[in-house]
């Protein structure tokens, strides 16, 4: 796979961003449902689950769609990547510490976090570090003077 | 200090091989406009977070999110109880009492005449499960206690299926046992799950 690619490269952005989209709508649609989700994790109190619920969906919206329209490629690759490292982190430390939870990740459309969801975090992780190193990764839907 | 020296040629030579198509982290950390675009999107993302969820924020402030995530508005027919009007709904017969934990916690012991409604199994089979539930009846849920959060999490599955009259007992199993209150443990009952 070239990383040179183009095209390969947009459909990245389109998955990745598309996922982180999908992802903050079905959260943004129920604050808190997904305060709840952060609070099941046992990691957090109420006050800052509450902020999670509130900021975190936002941050997931405009990462994907800047991503995906090219305002700032590279800083959304970056936290998009800081995200699913957080995740992916986050998911084993929950599983180590044997907590039974619904991800909260797609809202209603929630599952187990179980090791499934952390290769479905890797492999948007691999996709959006290829983004973030990769030189190609400049095209903007709305052009910048660099 | 000669490992040291290698150590950063090394690193050197190795950004050297870096194939043309990858920046360098120096290249994405300090030379490009990547942090004002970090700034950016955090930015941005305080501003509509706020912007759109003013009601919540207030509310929370306000402290109707103490004890759970639940809007009254949105849950209407939903209370939280102390141990006290636990006692007295299940004393006076007045209330049926859901037991949300495991089939297995139940078993080791429950609120007398509770039913078993664990909460994975309320999720996988909903409409078997709910069908043994009164629905004239109000109900008390509870699981374990503490920071247990199965009862809620029911109760927003009794509450999409219909049911309006819900209590939380918070307090839960913990509280009732410390109390001293009467439980039913496997050996005097049978209970079927």
């Amino acid at each position: 796979m070239s990383l040179k690619s183009k095209p390969i490269l947009i459909v990245f952005r389109l998955i990745v961003g598309g996922v982180f989209i999908w992802a903050a709508v079905t959260k943004i649609a129920d604050p808190l449902s997904f305060a709840q989700d952060v609070k099941n994790y046992r990691l957090v109190g109420q006050t800052l689950s509450f902020l999670t619920a509130i900021f975190l969906p936002w941050v997931e919206l405009i990462a994907g769609v800047s991503l995906i329209i090219g305002i700032f490629p590279r800083s959304s690759a970056l936290v998009i990547s800081g995200l699913l490292v957080f995740f992916i982190i986050l998911i084993a430390v929950t599983m180590i510490r044997g907590i039974d939870v619904d991800c909260g990740c797609f809202g209603t459309f929630s599952r187990k976090a179980d090791f499934l969801l952390i290769l479905e975090d890797s492999i948007w992780l691999i996709m959006s570090l290829v983004l973030l190193f990769s030189r190609e990764n400049d095209f903007c839907l709305l052009k910048r003077k660099s | 200090m000669k490992p040291l020296k290698c150590f950063v040629r090394g690193l050197k030579n190795t950004a050297g091989f870096l194939p043309e198509s990858l920046m360098s982290l120096k290249k994405i950390f300090v030379e490009s406009d990547t942090w004002q675009g970090v700034a950016f999107i955090l930015a941005l993302a305080l501003i509509l977070g706020t912007v759109s969820n003013l009601g919540l924020i207030k509310k929370f402030i306000a402290g109707e999110f103490n004890q759970a995530f639940i809007s009254k508005d949105q849950f209407p027919g939903l209370v939280f109880i102390s141990l006290e009007e636990a006692e007295d709904l299940w004393f006076n017969q007045k209330a049926v009492f859901i037991d949300s934990r495991s089939g297995y916690e139940y078993r080791q012991g429950h609120i007398p005449g509770a039913i078993s409604i664990p909460l994975e199994e309320a999720k996988e089979k909903k409409g078997e499960l709910l069908a043994i539930i009164p629905r004239e009846r109000p109900l008390v849920l509870y699981c374990e206690g503490g920071n247990c959060l199965s009862s809620l999490s029911l109760a927003r599955i009794l509450h999409q299926s219909g049911f309006g009259n819900l209590r939380i007992f918070s307090g839960g199993w913990k509280e009732w046992t410390a109390a001293g209150l009467p439980v039913t443990k496997e050996s005097e009952e049978q209970p079927e799950r």
